[in-house]
């Protein structure tokens, strides 16, 4: 059942293809330095988590930065998980460790790193543990197979409101530390200067990220703000520091504003906008996107779209206190290293500010950052705020956790039931309007479905 | 062209339910859903026709829910089940605020509004333990026949503590008790508790409001009525036409379109019911 | 009954309670208590708490007593059995009489429980902590000790009165105590199996979670005594390490039917939190000091602290060997991430050395261990023919 009529073929490819294409162009290019370096150009390389990361600083040594999460994604939603995730568990990995991890280790055993690989074997893997527990796991056993030094930053998580003078110090210790490893590996001088310059680039990605955001508080949202971002979240998080990311980000910005100047958004028709908590299904994208398209759902705004970094709240790096911006994004700027409190009020920002309908929590199997208390999370937005919260299930990584017939008819209750209220609102509303008087026509609840229409348009004699 | 119908193609058994305009049902129909969904859909409404001498032509509107809704050719539109299960029960019970849903695969709590609007939904559709397979496979298992083993389990006095949450597992814990002679009754007891335990955890989440129907094939088996009130600690409402309650709900809907087409009424005549007032 | 039974069974009888049941009985004892603090696992400075004049009360979930009613609304699937029944015992008011509960960086579900548990609480302090996962930086000692010391000023205002250096001193001196005299029975039962059993030890162990230390060092020492003086054959088993359930604790009678299948654990991870310091911390002017010390230099490995010096696959073969075992059983709680993580590279380990291993999940609503029994008993048989 589709609720809207499908888009006009022209305005959907233009709509993707722009900033879609731009994405990719950039992130290709990245992909095929790992590639080559893959072959052994002696390029240093290091390992890097996605989650509050310090990717400047390896770009100021000219370190090739890999980000094997990135890696688990793409396997995913080129639907080629699979077979790695079991090779892992044949290996020892239990049913209940994270998928994302499983990906990516039995991609390594099946010797997808190295050379006849795509990523070069790390030459030093530095492990960002930012809020997530298993990337300290997950780098451990990735030093394990490559046998390449493994350099840990401790970034304490935010649990007393904002970090103490204590966590602050720590960290740039930390980041110190990191930074004699780099000199020790390359030979080089750590050069500040370079440095600064790295964040101004970083400085200007962000702030054409945070002006796209803000876009999609426009009706109609000119992006889809969770399945579209996944074009500027590999950017933002990895190639942070670029001048191809920031120029990226501008050409977003002015593409995404001239959508908003003509009204165009992302459907034909922007029915309910929503928010969406947690990492969507990447081996069924395309699929998940539809069951939300066929109601004119469109995300306003995600959660998982900040794991790297929350930029729409002010925060830039800053090229006159380097190294202490790095460490503030690190510890307060980025969703994973926050309480699950603190996720409760971004959303709450986010329906407010952003004018949502509803809150959809898709909870996976394989994250317990994000999903270990999310029905505490639907309580709270439910009842105490009186927000439509839906809750669906399946995994980021695991194709064998989506049910799609159960997923659909969760998804289709859900909307069946706002849109209901909604059209029982408007009749209401109608039935008391003395200019329409008694032959005001009473809404159904099934008329928002396009579908719907066109069957009854075929009954014979009938007439809507 | 006053008639409305609902078809539930579920998984194991197809209902549905033809309504005439003033909501008093006209035929229901049963039977088993099979291999071929779309036929089991035609059937059902092939049935329904011939069962209350109703022309093809006179039905206004079809309605399909069920996981099969889908495949349904004589359907002009579908709604899902939860909304038909929240639908048809507050016809039956106007007082319903809470409806417990147990079929053969899934179990759902649905909080409804006076209207019988869903406000609120949660589902167990991942897993068996807790919906009618487990308790299908506990009467396999004992060798008995799915209708014996509601009365059976009301008899037993000390029900058994279950610690499996897998279906699959809980079959050979059953065996290891029977051998440790345990009585059939109170093996069947511990069972429909463990499912009732798992059903209000379930419940919980969308809060639970009395009155508090129960409807679905499950909704059948007086032990499994029994041991939800029991853990409740309320009375539920329960219909006999609880497995069709789907179709009913589907039927509702349905009857929305054929009252509001312009011919058949003026807006005065829509059943307040779903105008929201 | 002997009267090393009798402890015993006092123990199993304190394991029967409730958290809040425990606290109330202490009290009993003792209306000195000022209240209690519960420490969800792995470890916390409980010392700071007993300085603060309440009971440090090991919070190991209900162990299958309590039917979750509540938690599992907020928790769904996929969940380690130990954060829902917390959470329950929380949301059914049964921890009502503590001050408050200190949680820590052990896992992600702990972090987001320690969350849940604080927006369904009022006026109790709900606390966290970033135990440090880089002992190799340099400012490692300085960030420990301010943690620590960001805890005790927490519960100081939360009480309202201050928590001394001098109360720090002596209840490190307290604690320092318990814990030699708990690593001595763990020493007998490593050199004298057949003077100790692993379920007896593990029964005394926990106790120690929920009394008072000044109530425990007498039982202790008391253990301790009967234990020296008995007598009896080694059993003709395997000699295993038990590893894994360092956090959700196994059923004792997981632990008795280990040892029916002709196992004999001589060393575990068992509680082992509240053991942390295989040797004395002294204060010497600088408690908190010391205590972060000894926990970045000097504590025992566990799955949720990172040591690039001192790698835990290291540390598990050291393990076996000072025990005199030759076999390793796994038995982390299910859904439990950092243990089955951490198995993987244990399982290499031990697969590289020839060493055999068994995985053994359990959670707290276990009452049937016929499965169990049956895979340690092929084990052993396996080994005991070899």
């Amino acid at each position: 059942m589709s609720a809207v009529a499908p888009a006009p073929a022209s305005q959907a490819k233009e709509y993707r293809g722009v900033v879609h294409d731009l994405s990719s162009e950039i992130m290709t290019a990245w992909l095929g330095q790992l590639r080559e370096a893959a072959r052994g150009d002696g390029r240093p390389s290091a390992y890097l988590m996605i989650s509050g990361n310090c990717v400047e600083i390896l770009r100021c040594f000219d370190i090739l930065p890999i980000f094997p999460e990135i890696n688990a994604l793409q396997l995913a939603i080129r639907k080629k998980s699979l077979p790695y995730i079991m090779k892992s568990e044949e290996v020892g990995y239990a049913s209940d460790n994270c998928a994302y991890v499983k990906a990516d280790v039995g991609f390594t055993l099946s010797g997808g790193v190295g050379p006849g690989g795509n990523i070069p074997r790390p030459t030093m893997i530095v492990c960002n543990f930012v809020g997530c527990n298993v990337y300290i796991k997950w780098f451990e056993h990735c030093a394990a197979m490559f046998g390449s030094p493994l350099v840990m930053l401790d970034i304490p998580f935010v649990r007393g409101g904002r970090p103490s003078r204590a966590d602050v110090d720590y960290v740039q210790a930390q980041l110190r530390e990191l930074i004699a490893r780099c000199e020790e590996l390359t030979g080089r001088k750590f050069d500040l200067d370079r440095l600064r310059e790295i964040l101004r680039y970083s400085a200007r990605a962000e702030e054409g990220w945070s002006r796209c955001k803000e876009l999609c508080k426009q009706r109609p949202a000119p992006f889809d703000a969770y399945f579209d971002s996944i074009n500027m979240m590999g950017p933002i998080n990895a190639l942070r520091g670029t001048k191809e990311a920031a120029d990226f980000f501008d050409r977003a910005v002015t593409h995404y504003s001239d959508l908003v100047a003509r009204g165009v958004g992302v459907l034909p028709e922007e029915r309910f906008r929503i928010v969406t908590e947690g990492p969507p299904p990447y081996p069924y994208y395309r699929n998940f996107r539809n069951l939300f398209e066929s109601w004119g759902a469109v995300a306003v705004q995600s959660t998982y779209s900040t794991v790297g970094g929350t930029w729409e709240f002010g925060f830039r790096h800053d090229p006159d206190r380097p190294l202490e911006s790095i460490a503030e994004q690190m510890l307060v700027h980025n969703l994973c290293n926050r309480t699950l409190l603190d996720r409760y009020q971004q959303i709450r920002a986010y329906v407010e500010e952003w004018q949502a309908d509803a809150l959809v929590i898709h909870s996976i199997k394989s994250c317990r950052l994000f999903s270990a208390g999310q029905g505490d999370m639907r309580e709270y937005f439910s009842k105490e705020l009186g927000v439509p919260t839906l809750m669906v299930e399946s995994d980021l990584e695991d194709p064998r956790y989506y049910a799609e017939a159960q997923m659909k008819n969760r998804i289709d209750a859900f909307f069946e039931a706002l849109q209901y209220k909604r059209l029982r609102g408007a009749a209401a509303r109608a039935a008391t309007d003395e200019t329409h008087g008694s032959a005001a026509r009473v809404p159904l609840p099934c008329e928002g479905c396009a579908a719907a229409h066109e069957k009854t348009r075929l009954l014979p004699g009938g007439a809507s | 062209m006053k008639y409305a119908v609902g078809i539930d193609v579920g998984s194991t058994q197809t209902k549905a339910v033809m309504l005439d305009p003033a909501r008093a049902i006209l035929a229901r129909v049963l039977l088993n859903t099979g291999a071929n969904v779309k036929l089991a859909g035609q059937r059902a409404l092939e049935t329904l026709l011939s069962d209350s001498g109703v022309p093809r032509e006179e039905v206004g509107f079809v309605v399909g829910t069920g996981y099969g809704r889908y495949k349904i050719e004589a359907g002009d539109t579908q709604v899902t089940e939860i909304s038909c299960h929240a639908r048809g029960a507050q016809m039956l019970f106007p007082g319903t605020r809470t409806v417990i849903d147990m079929g053969g695969q899934d179990t759902k709590a649905i909080k409804v509004g006076s209207e019988g609007d869903v406000l609120d939904f949660c589902m167990n559709d991942k897993c068996a333990a807790g919906t009618g397979r487990f308790l299908a496979g506990a009467a396999e298992v004992l060798g008995m026949k799915l209708e014996e083993i509601g009365p059976a389990a009301l008899k037993g006095a000390r029900p058994i503590r279950l610690s499996s949450v897998c279906t699959v597992f809980v079959e050979s814990e059953i065996l290891g008790y029977l051998a440790a002679r345990q009585s059939i009754q109170d093996i069947l007891a511990g069972v429909h508790e463990a499912i009732a335990t798992r059903t209000v955890a379930l419940v919980r989440r969308v809060g639970i409001e009395p009155e508090v129907t129960f409807t679905g094939g499950v909704a059948r088996n007086v032990g499994m009525v029994r041991a939800l009130e029991k853990k409740l600690a309320q009375p539920l409402n329960v219909s006999p036409e609880a497995h069709y309650m789907g179709a009913l709900g589907a039927a509702l809907f349905a009857l929305d379109h054929v009252l509001a087409r312009p011919e058949a009424a003026s807006v005065e005549d829509v059943p307040a019911a779903w105008v929201g007032q | 009954m002997s009267m090393f039974d009798e402890i015993v069974q006092r123990c199993r009888d304190l394991l029967e309670l409730l958290p809040g049941q425990a606290l109330a009985a202490a009290r009993a004892r003792r209306p000195g208590i000022g209240g209690g603090f519960a420490v969800f696992p792995v470890y916390a400075p409980v010392e700071i708490i007993h300085a603060a004049g309440l009971m440090p009360v090991g919070l190991f979930g209900a162990g299958g007593q309590l039917e979750i009613l509540h938690a599992d609304s907020r928790f769904a699937s996929f969940i380690c059995s130990i954060a829902k029944s917390t959470l329950e015992l929380f949301l059914r008011g049964e921890m009502k009489d503590f001050c408050g509960a200190v949680f820590s960086s052990i896992c992600d579900v702990a972090r987001n429980l320690a969350s849940v548990v604080k927006r369904n609480t009022a006026g109790q302090l709900i606390e966290y902590l970033h135990l440090p996962q880089n002992p190799d930086s340099s400012r490692a000692p300085a960030y420990t000790r301010a943690e620590f010391e960001r805890f005790r000023t927490n519960l100081a205002r939360h009480l309202g009165r201050p928590i001394s250096d001098a109360a720090l001193a002596a209840s490190l001196e307290t604690y320092n105590t318990v814990r030699r005299l708990t690593n001595e029975l763990y020493e007998q039962r490593r050199r004298r199996p057949e003077s100790i059993s692993s379920a007896e030890l593990c029964v005394l162990t926990r106790a120690g979670t929920r009394m008072m230390p000044e109530d425990y060092i007498p039982l202790l020492r008391d253990a301790l005594e009967q234990v020296r003086a008995r007598r009896g054959r080694p059993r003709d088993s395997v000699q295993v390490v038990l590893e894994g359930a360092f956090c959700e604790q196994p059923p004792v009678a997981l632990i008795e039917t280990v040892e029916a299948a002709g196992c004999q654990i001589r060393d575990d991870d068992l509680a082992v939190g509240w053991r942390l310091f295989p040797a004395d911390v002294h204060g010497d002017g600088d408690p908190l000091g010391a205590l972060a010390e000894a926990y970045l230099q000097q504590s025992l490995y566990t799955s949720v602290r990172y040591d690039r010096a001192h790698p835990r696959t290291a540390g598990l073969l050291e393990r076996m060997r000072a025990a005199g075992a030759g076999a390793v059983i796994f038995a982390p709680a299910k859904f439990c991430e950092p243990a089955l993580l951490d198995y993987v590279l244990f399982r290499q380990t031990l697969d590289a050395q020839s060493v055999p291993h068994l995985k053994l999940e359990f959670e707290e609503k276990m009452w049937t261990f016929e499965t169990s029994r049956s895979e340690v008993e092929t084990f052993a048989e396996s080994m005991l023919f070899d």
